[in-house]
């Protein structure tokens, strides 16, 4: 063990709370969704498939878990974590009863929808693995909590124990941490891409046959029901947004992954290994962008390679993922609101899947035009040029690229703030194209 | 002569209001129909104005042929309509229903959102909807010296009563009470029993204000939590007022000062 570590005795559950919170924090998933689940009447809790976000942070993440890790006192030195063993920081451990505790007691005054449970390496995976174990049998069976648990598996913990796991949890996850082997190499010597692909496929198969078992035997137990997720850090190696897309791609495709995550890589160590301290903050701009996508793959019939290609591997700065791809397929648009099909309807820039929705249930009721469009949610300042009401446009528009993304940069996308990379700070020399913060000049004066 | 009939702002009353006018307008032929709330009757001419006879047996036969003829997620939209501050609420329900009668499959009558009043109603459920929503996450319990869960809230619209099943479903073994302060209406529930809606009655501030010893110390820890769970490098106050407006934030532990 590092040298520099150290370790309290008798600290109070207060301070290992505020240890092991901001030790917890970097991890990105918070969600509650994907189960549904009715209390049995023996406890406390129950699941709603949208998930619930009981508060907001100041960063404006939401809170929806008690997001902690069970201990930070880990053996691995992973170069980008704050818990790395090298680091001189306060180590905590909290023990199984303190977990279910503050868990339980949270829960019943609705703060939290559950626990999301991680942890630093201590001693070895399958020892981790084993302690978190405990934490969740106690929380399941004896103080019959019924509530989410979101648990991350070790990498590199036994297959079976982390399947154990997985019976007491509702959602799963791996951190693949980088797109590509060589970012997992270089910035995680302890952790290899076999020992984090393992428990994801194990954890799909698994799955799957506890959907055959459940279908078959009422009352089987469930095997994470809620589904696995994963995250990957934006901007901590020179990967482009090509690679990253490509690989949450295979993700959903391959290993039957419910959400990617994404997090802009926050600096908090020095390391030769990692990118220079720029003082421009993460990465938000990317990984705005990169969730639009994500949601394009997911819920709107788009592949990663229509977004993105080899040639053109990095988002657009100025335009959502959605518009630019619309703006260089003109010729598939206008597209006829009474007629265009579901799919069709929803690569319309400013038109979102639920509205798309009732617009194919509405029209089979009588035509719609651009005020019945208004009132559904479609975004009109967005949707205008590419839709016609009953053959005619809303207003007299020219299908022209430059024309249509001159408006479109008129009416302003909303960004999350600071997420849009133009602040009054002068642009230097230096802005690295790699890391997709800095926007060049050419692009301003469109 | 445009008939309007005049109710209370209340389920019971409202619905009432639309048996009257329903039977006018389907049984007597007559073209029109109101209905307003006792309290915010903007006067208007060539109406007349009838008062309403509610009672729960007209109550229940609406919401029989609601649910018969358009089916159960309508009736839950308009259930939910019903609950908005929207004065004009009433007149949108009842063109929902009227619109109904005209279209091939009543029970598709939700997604007709190209009329006017099925899109209002729509709209005033999703707002009402919204809230429920909200409040399922943002509403704070806490333990009294006498161990009952104690919660209070302000809502915009009167959305109390879908409130609370879901937390007599997730807290079924907890004896707790829900105040609405705005409609002055409680939600209490017993352990392992139905909850009820209770009306009237005065909110005693000094039991309701007395919180057991434990319950300090864990507003502490969940002050401590949400100040920890922050990312310095990302802080965004925009954001989170846009997800998290100020006016839920009146009776949050962790906007409260410790």
């Amino acid at each position: 063990m590092a040298r520099s570590m150290r370790i309290t005795e008798n600290m109070s559950v207060m301070e290992k709370l505020e240890v092991l919170t901001d030790a917890a924090k970097y991890d990105v998933a918070c969600t509650s969704s994907g189960t549904d689940r009715a209390n049995d009447g023996s406890g406390i809790g129950n699941c709603v498939k949208a998930g619930l976000c009981h508060s907001f942070a100041a960063d404006g993440r939401c809170i929806s878990l008690l997001k902690i890790l069970f201990t930070n006192e880990c053996i691995f030195d992973c170069k980008y974590c704050v818990n790395r063993r090298s680091n001189d920081v306060l180590r905590a451990s909290f023990t199984p009863d303190e977990v279910c505790e503050l868990t339980m007691e949270f829960y019943r005054r609705n703060y939290i929808e559950g626990l999301f449970l991680s942890s630093g390496v201590i001693q070895s995976p399958d020892y981790t693995m084993e302690l978190i174990y405990a934490a969740l049998y106690k929380l399941r069976n004896e103080r019959r909590f019924q509530g989410y648990i979101h648990v991350k598996a070790i990498p590199g913990a036994s297959l079976e124990l982390v399947q154990r796991v997985g019976f007491l949890a509702d959602r799963m996850s791996v951190n693949l941490e980088f797109a590509t082997a060589d970012g997992l190499k270089r910035l995680a010597p302890h952790k290899t891409r076999k020992n984090i692909l393992a428990p994801m496929r194990m954890v799909q198969n698994a799955a799957a046959e506890n959907r055959y078992e459940v279908q078959s035997y009422r009352n089987a137990p469930r095997f994470v029901p809620a589904g696995q997720s994963t995250q990957m850090i934006i901007g901590a190696v020179p990967e482009s947004d090509y690679q990253i897309l490509h690989v949450a791609e295979s993700l959903y495709k391959q290993f039957g992954l419910k959400r990617v995550f994404y997090s802009a890589f926050i600096h908090l160590n020095e390391d030769r290994e990692l990118p220079a301290r720029t003082g421009e903050g993460p990465p938000l701009l990317r990984e705005h962008r990169l969730y639009q996508a994500d949601w394009l793959l997911r819920y709107y019939h788009f592949e990663a390679r229509e977004i993105l290609s080899e040639e053109d591997p990095n988002f657009n700065v100025l335009f959502d993922p959605k518009c630019n791809w619309a703006l260089r397929h003109l010729d598939v648009f206008p597209v006829e609101v009474n007629r265009a099909g579901y799919e069709m309807l929803l690569r319309v820039p400013g038109l979102g899947y639920r509205s798309a929705q009732r617009i194919v249930r509405a029209r089979r009721l009588g035509k719609l035009d651009f005020t019945d469009l208004k009132k559904m949610g479609v975004v009109l300042k967005r949707a205008m040029y590419f839709l016609t009401c009953n053959g005619k446009m809303m207003y007299p528009t020219k299908l022209d690229e430059d024309y249509i993304a001159r408006n479109l940069l008129n009416t302003g996308e909303k960004l999350p703030e600071g997420a849009d990379g133009m602040t009054y700070r002068q642009m230097s020399l230096f802005d690295d194209v790699r890391f997709g913060g800095g926007i060049s000049e050419k692009n301003l004066c469109v | 002569m445009k008939r309007i009939y005049v109710c209370n702002d209340e389920v019971t009353g409202l619905l009432s209001a639309l048996y009257d006018a329903w039977r006018t307008v389907v049984v007597d032929g007559m073209p029109e129909c109101g209905i307003r709330f006792r309290g915010c009757i903007e006067q208007e001419f060539f109406c007349e104005y009838t008062e309403v006879e509610e009672s729960e047996k007209k109550a229940g036969a609406v919401e029989r042929l609601i649910l018969k003829n358009l089916g159960w997620y309508a009736y839950k939209l308009i259930y939910q309509a019903a609950l908005s501050t929207d004065p004009l609420k009433g007149d949108a329900i009842l063109g929902t229903m009227l619109e109904a009668r005209r279209i091939a499959d009543s029970r598709r009558i939700m997604d007709h959102l190209g009329n006017a009043q099925v899109e209002k109603v729509f709209e005033l459920s999703r707002n009402v909807g919204d809230e429920v929503h909200r409040w399922l996450q943002f509403l704070r319990f806490g333990e009294l010296e006498n161990g009952i869960m104690f919660a209070r809230f302000e809502p915009k619209n009167r959305v109390l009563t879908c409130v609370a099943p879901h937390f007599a479903d997730r807290f079924c073994l907890e004896n707790w009470m829900i105040y609405d302060e705005t409609y002055q209406e409680y939600v209490v529930h017993e352990a392992g029993k139905q909850w009820v809606l209770v009306s009237g009655g005065e909110l005693n501030e000094e039991l309701a204000g007395a919180f057991s010893d434990r319950e300090r110390a864990f507003r502490e820890l969940w002050h401590k939590f949400t100040e920890s769970i922050a990312i310095e490098d990302r802080k965004n106050p925009g954001c989170q007022m846009g997800h998290l407006p100020l006016w839920y934030r009146k009776n949050m532990v962790e906007f409260m000062p410790m």
